[in-house]
């Protein structure tokens, strides 16, 4: 008896590794991925393509593929060579002006499944993606607030778009919740995402007029570069840019696009994603989520070079009272990477800079209104195109 | 007795040497290139293989490659015209551009009824070109200031303009902020032919074109008088040829083909006006080369745009396959640019060898290397 239980019990376990073994090798996944920029930029092609590497390393049944430097134009053409020549069954594209060329590829090819970031445009087949950096350019700002002496702050933007303005918003609001002297002074590139030419000499101006602290929205580590040989702290972007200037660089923002890889292409392959349901599929992934990290380097939330000079500056917070910084800083992290979002920089009361109340009292913007936002915050100077009046 | 390597000036290569040159300059580039993908770790024949699929193999491979000589045979045609009048027209990316600029203003802002918006896209579009040319004309002809410097500089302010437009006042209310205007209404789209990408007007346009400005060089008397004025200025003039006025019509010209090619683009690709770095992927410049292969024959550059779009198309799909840097695609353009270049001393001058006796005398005419 007892033998032929174990013998049942190993056809059973032979049926289900070879039911396993078959799975694995039938479900294989292909993707492709398409960046707009060169994967060598240190910067949001750079950081996509990290991404891809860690979920091609860790799902053994995921293969991809990539294509850089693709122009938004010719997006279409690259779909077509990647599902007809590469066969892949999953397309990614990761730029906002690729959205209608993968709309239309995704109505061409109705049974592929597509990822657009940072678009809002989706379809059966067509899932949309964001890792939004808000609550860390408060966090950026509040430790910039507490390093300023002048009170000036220096922003280089590549784009006047309303991402950046809710990143540069949410920077100054930080810094004034330490600082209320403190000032934002931008500098729009308005070139292209990568532009080091263009972001040096932004810098080099925004310190001319006195900003001691530098932060920045540009594919490269220029910004980072400027204010460190005039010995200025500056936050990273995008990627780990400690160690372009180790002294420097304060903190900064970093993404880990892998946490929405690596739920969304499991949910693929468990198949629960399929091409008939991504409609309403948009990832809005923030600290909570872990796409998003503070710092300046990974596991260094605070470059411990500025720690002394972060937990000897009192304040006194309006909410959580008399707090050094530092404590600050982490305080503010867990209350925003809580799973009930207990804290959102655009809390109200809040006012633009014309003076207009944006955000009443008691009340957090939505997603849509974070996602549309065109006003300037108080404490900002600078050209800001596309200010509303009201 | 000595080896001499005798290199003999060619009056006028004949229409087959300059064909089996340059073909054998391609295959030599392509030989090099074979190195750089050892070098990368591909395997050469994979690579060519790879390359003549994404270029040649398929139906859709030809219509990506048709696709990129629509715009490189139209604006082709115009700069045979202007190089055979000794006009370096080095502008037609921004007259491309202007052409973009207009078609988009009528597609986007014009009270026009739907039907009319292609139609008067493409003739201001046109419009648009040769007056941007005819400015470099201006410049040259009253201000005596080198066309090839006018026509190179007022790219980027064609660039910049629309990097103007589309961060100001054009910038879209769908587009959340980004620098893009709103899509072109459906009406504004040309229709493609088929699945493909290959808009069918364009399409018939570039041949169009090429008959055109064939006979307009060739059997026409404007033709022969700008072929004068591209022989001499001066010499046109003593001859009674309006040369002033011929220069003002070539760069008219030539502006406006490349004004169409821009509506083409925008009208038949993007549906929209975008940054300038990706309405073209730098068909006003590769336009040149492609102009040159062709020794300046509208015929001829119908072959040389096909060549060069196959070189896109082919480069899209060895990115695709490889994943290989795309700088990579650079040096692959550079040897190709390098080795036809480099041909022309061979369709220009014969290089023999020959063993020649002790005490010979030079020819004066000839350049003899020992």
């Amino acid at each position: 008896m007892k033998r032929f239980t174990v013998g049942v019990l190993l056809v059973f376990l032979l049926c289900f590794g070879f039911v396993a073994l078959g799975n694995t090798q039938e479900a294989k996944i292909k993707a492709g991925f398409i960046y707009v920029g060169p994967i060598g930029d240190f910067g949001w092609s750079y950081a996509h393509d990290q991404a891809r590497r860690i979920v091609d390393d860790t799902y053994p049944w995921l293969e991809t593929v990539y294509v850089e430097a693709v122009p938004e134009g010719e997006v279409e053409g690259v779909i077509d060579r990647l599902i007809n020549q590469e066969g892949v069954d999953v397309v990614v594209t990761t730029s906002f002006g690729f959205m209608d060329g993968t709309l239309s590829a995704a109505q061409r090819y109705p049974d592929k499944i597509f990822f657009h970031c940072s678009g809002f445009k989706r379809a059966p087949n067509m899932a949309t993606y964001m890792a939004d950096f808000h609550q860390v350019y408060y966090l950026n700002g509040v430790i910039a607030g507490a390093l300023t002496k002048s009170n000036k702050l220096g922003y280089v933007g590549a784009f006047p778009i309303p991402e950046l303005k809710r990143h540069i918003n949410a920077f100054a609001l930080g810094a004034r919740r330490v600082n209320p002297n403190a000032e934002v002074l931008v500098r729009w590139l308005q070139t292209s995402w990568y532009d080091p030419a263009g972001a040096k000499e932004a810098a080099e101006s925004l310190i001319a007029e006195g900003a001691d602290v530098l932060a920045f929205t540009e594919d490269s580590p220029t910004v980072v570069q400027v204010a460190a040989e005039h010995g200025l702290p500056s936050f990273g972007h995008y990627s780990p840019m400690y160690k372009f200037a180790p002294d420097f660089v304060a903190s900064g923002q970093l993404v880990h696009w892998e946490a929405i890889y690596l739920d969304f292409f499991a949910k693929v392959y468990a198949g629960l994603y399929t091409p008939k349901n991504l409609e309403n599929v948009d990832y809005w992934w923030l600290l909570r989520e872990g796409a998003v990290e503070l710092g300046a380097d990974f596991g260094m939330p605070i470059n411990p070079v500025f720690e002394e000079q972060l937990r000897s500056t009192i304040v006194n917070d309006p909410v959580y009272g008399e707090t050094s910084v530092y404590d600050l800083v982490f305080t503010l992290l867990k209350a925003m990477a809580d799973p009930e979002y207990a804290f959102s920089p655009f809390t109200g009361p809040i006012r633009d800079r014309k003076g207009n109340l944006r955000v009443s009292e008691g009340v957090r913007l939505t997603m849509d209104e974070l996602i549309t936002m065109e006003w300037a915050a108080e404490g900002i100077t600078g050209a800001w195109p596309g200010e509303p009046e009201k | 007795m000595r080896l001499r390597l005798q290199v003999t000036r060619r009056l006028e290569p004949s229409a087959s040497m300059v064909f089996f040159v340059s073909a054998l300059s391609l295959l030599l580039a392509f030989l090099v290139s074979g190195l750089l993908f050892v070098f990368l770790g591909i395997s050469p024949l994979e690579a060519y293989r790879v390359f003549w699929q994404g270029a040649f193999g398929s139906l859709y491979a030809l219509s990506e490659t048709v696709k990129r000589m629509i715009p490189l045979a139209i604006i082709g045609a115009g700069l045979a015209v202007s190089f055979q009048a000794s006009v370096w027209n080095i502008g037609a990316e921004g007259q491309m551009l202007i052409g973009a600029i207009v078609g988009t203003w009528v597609a986007l802002f014009s009270p026009l009824p739907p039907s009319l918006l292609l139609p008067v896209m493409f003739v201001l579009g046109f419009l648009g070109g040769a007056l941007w040319g005819t400015f470099a004309a201006w410049c040259r002809n009253r201000l005596a200031i080198n066309e090839i410097i006018t026509t190179l500089m007022l790219n980027y302010v064609a660039a910049n303009l629309v990097l103007y437009l589309i961060l100001g006042p054009w910038k879209g209310k769908t587009v959340r902020g980004f620098a893009y205007t709103d899509p072109f209404p459906q009406e504004a789209w040309l229709t493609t032919i088929g699945t493909t990408r290959v808009p069918l007007a364009t399409f018939l346009f570039a041949f169009l074109t090429a008959l055109f400005c064939y006979f307009l060089l060739a059997k026409t008397t404007f033709g022969f008088e700008l072929r004068v004025v591209g022989r001499g200025e001066k010499a046109a003039h003593l001859a009674g040829i309006p040369a002033k006025r011929v220069v003002a019509l070539v760069l008219f010209l030539s502006g406006g083909l490349a004004g169409i090619a821009g509506v083409g683009e925008v009208s038949g690709i993007h549906h929209m006006l975008r940054h300038p770095a990706h309405i073209s992927l730098g068909y006003g410049f590769t336009a040149i080369i492609v102009a040159w292969i062709a020794r300046a024959n509208p015929l001829g550059v119908l072959a040389s745009a096909f060549l060069f779009g196959a070189l896109m198309s082919g480069q899209d799909a060895l990115k695709v396959a490889f994943g290989i840097p795309f700088q990579v695609m650079y040096i692959l353009n550079g040897l190709v640019l390098f080795f036809l270049i480099a041909s022309e001393q061979l369709l220009y001058y014969r290089v023999t060898l020959r063993v020649a006796p002790w005490g010979e005398k030079e020819d004066e005419y000839d350049r003899v290397l020992d």
